[in-house]
């Protein structure tokens, strides 16, 4: 804890100094030196990492977003700062300067044909922390995709931008040659793999194209509701109310998109190609478990199956018994009650023994049943 | 007039405090320990499978002034721990507070060996024994039936189904048309290959429903409820409810395969329980739904728009039959405040002119 506190004071202490470096600047007019890195994230990734590993469990991941958060919103302050030293527009010509690289990034990404990349459109780390902001629909299927396919994250975003058609290329030629042989069946099983893969790619990068226009469009979203306020006279007065701006702007841009019947189309197309690859793996590894004698999931899958199908039937079968058995008490009580009632005006404290007698009779009623 | 009104000092300022709140907030995360959930005490009274059913427990035995126990029937997605979250949210606490004598239905965690669970074998079979052991408890012939989410839906399905056992049906903010112009989910799973998904996966991953789920407002629960937090974090308590909650929105069990599968496809793709056409077991009407029923829904509700629950008025059997909007969102109408103080008791005192 000692230590933790330790690199929490480090931190705000270089925090503070940073910043006081930056008012001295901006006091005295000075532009502030263009740095490769950010100061800032990188100062919270030093401090995030040397902590975090005392955090405990409970609220780990939490902070970890909360950290990825941050980044996003550290890297937005600086970018705006950076220009708003001399800025006699009070920032204006840096967040336009910053809103105009991402709408030329989504432009060309949307354009190429590419998984995004922001390395690829904004080298040496001047995007470095932005896609936190901008990227949160992909980073969700990323997730969910690694969730589902046994790859490391989304596997396509292996596939660079220029090696992507070149890459379609080749794989078509290998599809295209008919299998043959004594392996043909496996080569086919391959070569629907190939295809599968090559469907998920396809769809991957069409959904990835649509949301680069939807960066556009939420780009351009954003600087208008600026101008909307400036005409309205109601300012930004904080990063805060900055971001919020956004994130309004962004939600209300996406939830636009995702219900037109485009999105519903690449939605499904994305889901349903992911899925069928996956099958196809799921059918591969069978073929091998079964070459080696193993049980294969199919096969289990037909136990599970038969297995509920029986437990189903099982506990129909209990409830019809139970039913019957109530059906039984019933009519035994209809059968006897008259004998007990007379039998308990005759001799009441033999009651008790005489009501057990009734149970040997009821039985052929129920067999006769 | 320029869109920016902000001097570099207070920018400066603004981030150096941003600062100052991380690091004492992650002091308060050290010391954070256990996050509880489900708090009020209760009892189990039946088990079947990953199934279990509970009867919380009222230190007041008198309180209970209902005759009828009420049983709270959970969706299959999260779990029902939302409804009992903490000490001062809990559904659970106001309605026995209201006099009622509350169970819940705890579906568990599902794995592979239930793939083939479907919906027959949950309306029909494990909420039907659930119904029928507190009949026998009791020594009654119908209960009340709260349900909640899918959950609602289920229990609607189950009192069109049986509706000898039903006293009264009260259900929260469930979809009864499953297609309404601002349902996203609906509209997103329209070309879902439900059958791909269910064969390729057998079970449907809790996680993928939950990234489903956090799709619905991409930026606002994935980025700026985390910056949000920043203001709490020097309030231990609220770090603390902060992370309960987050610890129920990840708690997503898995969904057995054949009932996603009906489910996704009867309801949300082809919309049978109000269209018609659905079979549980046995064919589903909702105009069987004799006994009276509240509909309670949420005005700002993102995952089941409240025309997705108002579609139920002049659909069902019953002529008893009651709306309750409340102005608040899909999970605030459990845990607010606001909906503390006048939800629960507006169930209760439906519940109690009708028992």
């Amino acid at each position: 804890m000692g230590n933790t506190n330790n690199w929490m004071d480090n931190w705000l202490d270089s925090q503070q100094k940073y910043w006081n470096a930056w008012a001295d600047m901006a006091q005295r007019g000075m532009k502030a030196p263009e740095a490769p890195k950010s100061p800032m994230q990188e100062g919270l990734n030093q401090w995030w990492n040397a902590v975090s590993s005392m955090a405990p469990p409970v609220g780990r991941e939490v902070f970890d977003r909360l950290m990825d958060v941050s980044k996003g919103y550290f890297s937005m302050a600086e970018r705006f700062m950076a220009g708003n030293q001399a800025d006699p527009q009070g920032g204006l010509e840096a967040i336009n300067g910053w809103l105009d690289g991402m709408q030329k990034m989504w432009t060309d990404w949307s354009q190429s044909g590419a998984n995004f990349r922001p390395d690829a459109f904004f080298p040496m780390g001047q995007m470095k922390g932005l896609t936190t902001f901008w990227d949160l629909p992909m980073d969700t299927w990323n997730r969910l995709a690694a969730n589902v396919v046994p790859m490391p994250g989304d596997f396509t975003q292996a596939f660079h931008p220029e090696g992507a058609q070149p890459m379609r290329d080749q794989m078509n030629k290998f599809l295209s040659i008919p299998a043959v042989g004594y392996t043909r069946e496996a080569q086919e099983q391959y070569q629907v793999l190939a295809q599968k893969q090559m469907d998920y790619l396809a769809a991957m990068q069409a959904y990835q194209a649509a949301f680069g226009k939807l960066g556009v469009e939420t780009t351009q979203a954003f600087q208008k509701s600026l101008q909307v306020r400036a005409q309205e006279g109601k300012p930004i007065t904080s990063l805060r109310e900055l971001y919020d701006q956004w994130v309004e702007m962004s939600e209300q841009a996406y939830a636009d998109f995702v219900m037109t019947v485009e999105y519903q189309t690449l939605y499904g197309r994305l889901v349903n190609t992911l899925l069928a690859l996956k099958q196809q793996m799921a059918r591969m590894v069978d073929q091998t478990l079964e070459a080696m004698h193993m049980p294969t999931h199919a096969e289990i899958s037909t136990l599970q199956c038969r297995q509920q199908e029986l437990r189903r039937d099982n506990l129909k079968l209990h409830k019809e018994i139970k039913g019957l058995q109530a059906q039984i008490e019933a009519l035994r009580k209809a059968v006897l009650q008259p004998e007990q009632a007379d039998e308990a005006a005759e001799e009441a404290p033999k009651a008790a023994v005489k009501k057990a007698a009734p149970a040997k009779r009821a039985t052929p009623a129920a067999k006769a049943k | 007039m320029l869109p920016f009104d902000m001097r570099p000092d207070a920018v400066m300022q603004e981030l150096t405090n941003y600062g100052q709140k991380l690091s004492h907030g992650m002091k308060n995360l050290m010391e954070v320990g256990e996050i509880s959930t489900g708090v009020t005490p209760k009892t189990v009274v039946y088990r079947e499978d990953k199934l279990t059913l509970y009867r919380f427990q009222n230190p007041n035995k008198d309180a209970i002034t209902s005759k009828v126990p009420l049983l709270i029937v959970y969706a299959l997605v999260n779990r029902p721990y939302m409804t009992d979250i903490q000490e001062n949210r809990s559904t659970v606490k106001a309605l026995m507070d209201a006099g009622q004598d509350v169970y819940l239905v705890d579906w568990g965690y599902p794995d592979r060996a239930d793939r083939y669970l479907t919906l027959d074998d949950y309306i029909n079979g494990y909420l039907d024994r659930c119904v029928d052991v507190i009949c026998e408890r009791h020594r009654v012939p119908k209960i009340n039936i709260l349900g909640i989410c899918q959950g609602g839906t289920f229990s609607l399905c189950y009192s069109a189904l049986h509706p000898d056992k039903v006293k009264n049906l009260v259900t929260m903010v469930t979809p009864v048309d499953f297609q309404t112009p601002d349902n996203m989910l609906s509209h997103w799973v329209q070309q879902v290959d439900a059958d791909l998904v269910v064969d390729t996966l057998g079970n449907v991953p809790g996680e993928m429903l939950n990234w489903t789920f956090l799709n619905l407002k991409p930026y606002q629960l994935m980025g700026q409820k985390y910056l949000g937090l920043l203001d709490t974090l020097d309030d231990p308590e609220a770090l603390k409810n902060f992370l309960r909650m987050e610890k129920w929105i990840f708690d997503s069990p898995d969904q057995a395969g054949e009932a996603f599968r009906q489910f996704i496809k009867d309801f949300y793709q082809q919309n049978k329980l109000l269209k018609g056409g659905l079979e549980i077991g046995e064919p589903v009407s909702l105009k069987n739904i004799s006994m009276p029923v509240l509909n309670v829904f949420a005005e700002q509700d993102h995952l089941v728009p409240p025309d997705a629950s108002r579609a139920m008025r002049g659909k069902l059997g019953t002529k008893d039959y009651t709306e309750l909007s409340f102005p608040g969102g899909h999970i605030g109408i459990y845990v607010s405040g606001k909906a503390q103080k006048t939800v629960p008791p507006a169930i209760g005192k439906w519940l109690d002119e009708r028992s």
